[in-house]
């Protein structure tokens, strides 16, 4: 016999496990960083409630200067939109395509997603090393001596210069996503288009491409929302110098809160962060949309 | 059956209380004293005395990277669980903001017992309110190493005394090829290893501390003398051009290496430069004076500020005091034999220390006014403010006067 009342709470006991960790992980601590974006707090007394205040300093202040910040977090989602995905894409469409020794690519390609920030950001320091680093040595060796420049400490490369690891790394990820996109296709797809006389490039432009919209979706709303929460690799090379000539949201965040013992203002760049994510978000997902 | 049973179980109840008791008590002890650090070593030497000395006591060390050490421990204090029994710490603003927040145990009613081989005088920066929250075991200040045989290569055999002078010497060994200054600006508070001592030695002790307090302001003729000066050492070309991207362990290894005549910090290096291969090149003075009619050339940055404390919430109250006191008093004698530090507790008077240590020591013991380090006395926001307005001004991204306004502007609000 069928009992609804039963039938529904057997739904709650089972949800509830999940329901407990999505609150316990996700929502209380929003919760808590909302509240404490409203207060003053050294982190150790009672924290003091102070309304929107963090928010008004947290726009207006020269000392914090979240704008310079945001700048390089929009610049950083930009460029992997424009470059690091595209990239991605041109290379899972090559791969696909029954390359010899294609594991082998897919593998190479994917290691810097293996490894931890931590070395490559070391690898990297090496790289740019204004004496021994391989990149001022290869420019002098051609005789590119004005080209040489202290990578990581001249601020007016030093953002450039963080950038193409990030860039880097995470290429062989969006790969990953694309190529899997592209092998779930239906090889009739493909194998018809060429029949009626279609050339790799327009199979690739035609059907390919339309059909992974979905993963391109994906990969859009990943490089966008990771690049505001972008944290360990600038953290690694510069944390955020020189003169916060490289600072994202996130550095910040972590130089108010721990550095600084300002969890109030900390707090209120988390909820800053979590809403320009969830507006990108949605925004990206709309764009898709539209263009349905 | 039964009885026999009950007793069975019995016993074993008996040597499960039993093995309680004999249960070793464990401390936990935060440090930054990483393998890499040079006290690393002596740490290791005064927990195993330690322990030897209070059987049953068993000590987990858990050393942390400086700048990740100072994450850990604010986030843990902010948590206020999973605290360390005793912890490492600096004096002044650093340990304040914990005792502010009651996280630290006072340690008045134990201090007596210790004060003979620990001065008062000695405990002003873990001393709040007038009471005691911390055990300082080594004193540091800024001093001016210098290479001497790279100063011989261009007619000096002192290290210069005047500004004219250590301009003349900068320019001779500019012009030999060698950079005279080695300096990290990738970390700031190796930036205020040079701003700082031009400070005082144009300001003066006591104005020193005013500023630092919000008693004067900074906008000031020899504030702005002093910035100046530091500035000039940048743009007359005598720090590392490619300092901005150097750390400042590499920075040393370059100074030990012989890349720069000039290496102004932390008299804490000292163990590292002996053991170069030829330490006897290497001399420890002062930066000269700015304004003789403000300051001398003894009043120095830094002071007693390497302090281990006890948290106020841990469970072997006793245990942990004594760890801390103790380890303190080891720490103060080896850190100084082995030059890492000068000591806080009264020295062993046979203690056998290196040449350059001896200097440190003596300049020292000639102090007319010592002011702790800028980012130590200041509270963690003023401090990072402070080190960031120190960095622009090292970038010539601000004048003087900017950066004497903007210290007032934005630590004071006047």
């Amino acid at each position: 016999m069928h009992r609804p009342f039963s039938y529904k709470l057997n739904i709650f006991l089972f949800l509830l496990p999940a329901l407990i960790l999505f609150v316990g992980i996700l929502i209380a601590p929003i919760a808590m960083s909302a509240y404490y974006s409203l207060t003053e707090w050294n982190g150790l007394g009672i924290p003091k409630f102070i309304g929107l205040q963090n928010y008004v300093e947290l726009f207006t202040s020269k000392s914090i200067n979240i704008m310079r910040a945001l700048k390089n977090a929009m610049l950083l989602a930009v460029l992997s939109v424009c470059i690091q995905l595209p990239f991605a894409l041109l290379l899972a469409l090559k791969l696909s395509r029954h390359v010899k020794g294609e594991r082998w690519y897919l593998a190479i390609y994917f290691m810097p997603v293996l490894i931890s920030s931590v070395v490559i950001g070391q690898l990297w320091i090496k790289i740019y090393n204004p004496e021994y680093g391989a990149l001022n040595m290869f420019l002098r060796s051609v005789g590119l001596d004005s080209w040489t420049r202290i990578w990581l400490g001249d601020k007016n490369v030093a953002f450039g210069a963080c950038l193409v690891p990030i860039l880097w790394q995470y290429v062989g990820y969006h790969m990953l996503l694309m190529y899997a996109g592209i092998k779930g296709m239906p090889a009739d797809l493909n194998e018809a288009a060429m029949l009626d006389g279609c050339t790799p490039a327009q199979v690739s432009w035609y059907i390919t491409i339309p059909y992974i919209r979905p993963i391109l979706r994906v990969s859009v709303i990943f490089a966008v929302t990771g690049s505001l929460k972008s944290f360990d690799m600038i953290y690694v090379l510069t944390n955020g110098g020189p003169n916060h000539a490289t600072e994202l949201p996130s550095t910040l965040m972590i130089n108010l809160l721990f550095l600084r013992n300002r969890y109030g203002m900390g707090s209120t760049i988390a909820v800053m962060l979590i809403v320009l994510c969830f507006v990108f978000a949605m925004l990206i997902n709309l764009a898709f949309k539209e263009e349905k | 059956m039964k009885k026999l049973v009950a007793l069975m179980l019995a016993a074993i109840m008996l040597l499960g209380i039993a093995s309680a008791v004999a249960e070793d008590v464990t401390l936990n002890l935060w440090t930054i004293a990483v393998e890499s650090d040079s006290s690393y070593q002596t740490f290791i030497d005064a927990i195993a005395a330690f322990e030897a000395a209070h059987p049953g006591v068993k000590v987990n060390h858990e050393p942390t990277q400086n700048e990740q050490y100072k994450i850990k421990i604010k986030a843990a204090m902010s948590a206020g669980t999973d605290l360390p029994d005793v912890f490492f710490t600096w004096g002044m603003g650093f340990l304040g903001e914990f005792v502010a927040a009651d996280r630290v145990l006072n340690l008045d009613e134990y201090y007596p017992a210790y004060q003979e081989e620990l001065p008062v005088n000695m405990t002003a920066n873990a001393s709040y309110d007038g009471k005691l929250f911390g055990v300082p075991y080594t004193m540091s200040e800024v001093v001016l190493f210098a290479n001497m045989e790279i100063l011989a290569s261009v007619g000096y055999d002192h290290i210069p005394t005047t500004i004219e002078e250590m301009n003349e010497c900068c320019d001779a060994l500019l012009a030999a090829g060698i950079t005279p200054f080695g300096v990290s600006g990738k970390e700031l508070w190796c930036l205020s290893e040079y701003l700082e001592p031009l400070m005082i030695k144009s300001v003066g002790t006591e104005r020193l501390i005013k500023l630092y307090n919000g008693e004067e302001s900074w906008n000031n003729p020899d504030v702005i003398a002093a910035v100046e000066a530091f500035q000039n050492l940048v743009n007359k070309n005598y720090f590392d051009p490619n300092a901005a991207a150097l750390g400042n362990d590499e920075v040393k290894t370059n100074f030990i290496a012989g890349k720069y005549a000039f290496y102004q910090n932390g008299s804490w290096n000292c163990g590292d430069i002996d053991k170069s291969e030829n330490p006897a090149k290497f001399q420890a003075g002062l930066f000269p004076v700015l304004n003789a009619d403000n300051a001398s050339l003894y009043e120095l940055i830094g002071g007693p500020n390497n302090t281990l404390a006890v948290t106020a919430t841990t469970e072997h109250k006793e245990e942990a005091v004594a760890l801390a006191f103790e380890l303190g008093r080891f720490m103060s004698d080896a850190d100084y034999k082995s030059g890492a530090n000068l000591p806080c507790w009264t020295p062993d008077p046979d203690a056998q220390v290196s040449d350059l240590v001896s200097q440190v020591a003596d300049i020292a013991a000639k102090s007319e006014g010592m002011v702790l380090f800028g980012d130590n006395f200041l509270s963690a926001d003023q401090a990072n403010t402070y080190l960031d307005y120190i960095g622009l001004a090292y970038a010539g991204d601000i004048t003087p006067e900017e950066f004497a306004q903007g210290m007032d502007d934005t630590l004071y609000n006047k």
